[in-house]
């Protein structure tokens, strides 16, 4: 095997290995947050957004936030 | 001379701290504002994302995230001092600026209404539903076909589970608890899950069977 074949391989294998862990990491993110948007009152899907790289966490906070909860919010206080 | 500055100071190292602080910040607000929704106290919250500033790393708050999603929240607990034993209900879309003033909101608990309820709606097939609810307690079912049973309070529709809700009754307020139907409770067009438990309802316009929308009136 040439050198530069050697070199796309592992550049491939590489870019693989970092999307499974990124996929890996997201899913234990995704899990809980997939139910704590079903218990606001939003769509699980939301949490999908933790797929999208650094940027994506903020995204489903600040909607978790800074909207109103369909399913209600405590009263303030509680 | 200042351009060397402004250069050590946007370099990647500097850059990027600053990023991190200002999402740092971010974070603790966001987790403050959601802890509060879910009737937690807001520094529980932010006290989560501070710890990803210490030694403990990432692990721990990734632990409170999965305790956050599966605890029971304090804002579906009944309201102790609430009486009648319903969760106040703060949910739903935002009122239109100019529609629903806040000085029209409903009426004060201090000045009793003898009053009952009305459930009255059109029904898919072109028919209409009209519900009466009277008394000061009770606790009635909502279902698409009667049992027989005289506390069904039946909305023929297909979409209408049987059961599919629970109506309550307790002084002058109204509760509404959502049985697990498929075709889902919605209040003012927000969704009412099973484990939200008893909600007042007594402030709102309109709850939703599955397809079905009635108007809740005083009767």
């Amino acid at each position: 095997m040439d050198p530069v074949s050697w070199l796309l391989a592992l550049g491939s294998f590489t870019v693989f290995f970092l999307l499974v862990v990124h996929l890996l990491l997201s899913l234990v993110l995704i899990i809980p947050t997939w139910r704590i948007c079903t218990r606001a009152g939003f769509s699980g899907a939301l949490s999908l957004f933790h797929l999208v790289p650094v940027i994506g966490s903020f995204i489903v906070m600040g909607m978790l936030a800074f909207s109103t909860w369909p399913a209600g919010e405590a009263a303030p206080g509680r | 001379m200042f351009g060397v500055e402004i250069a050590a100071l946007t370099g990647l190292f500097g850059l990027t701290g600053a990023f991190a602080l200002i999402g740092t910040v971010l974070a603790g607000w966001m987790a403050w504002r959601i802890v509060e929704k879910a009737g937690l106290p807001g520094w529980t919250g932010l006290g989560a994302i501070l710890v990803t500033l210490t030694g403990i790393g990432t692990i721990v708050p990734l632990i409170l995230l999965w305790i956050f999603a599966f605890m029971r929240w304090p804002r579906d607990e009944p309201a102790a001092s609430a009486g009648g034993g319903f969760n106040s209900y703060r949910g739903g879309p935002a009122p239109a600026p100019g529609t629903a003033p806040a000085a029209l909101a409903g009426p004060s608990a201090a000045l009793p209404d003898a009053r009952g309820w009305r459930l009255s709606g059109p029904l898919g097939n072109g028919g209409t539903v009209s519900l009466a609810i009277g008394g000061t307690s009770g606790t009635y079912v909502l279902t698409g076909a009667s049992t027989g049973a005289p506390t069904d309070l039946v909305v023929p529709d297909p979409s209408v589970g049987q059961p599919h809700a629970r109506l309550m009754l307790s002084g002058h307020r109204l509760g509404l608890e959502d049985l697990g139907s498929a075709g889902g409770t919605f209040i003012d067009g927000a969704r009412l899950l099973p484990e939200h438990g008893p909600r007042d309802i007594s402030a709102v316009r309109s709850v939703r069977l599955g397809s079905v929308e009635l108007a809740l009136t005083r009767a």
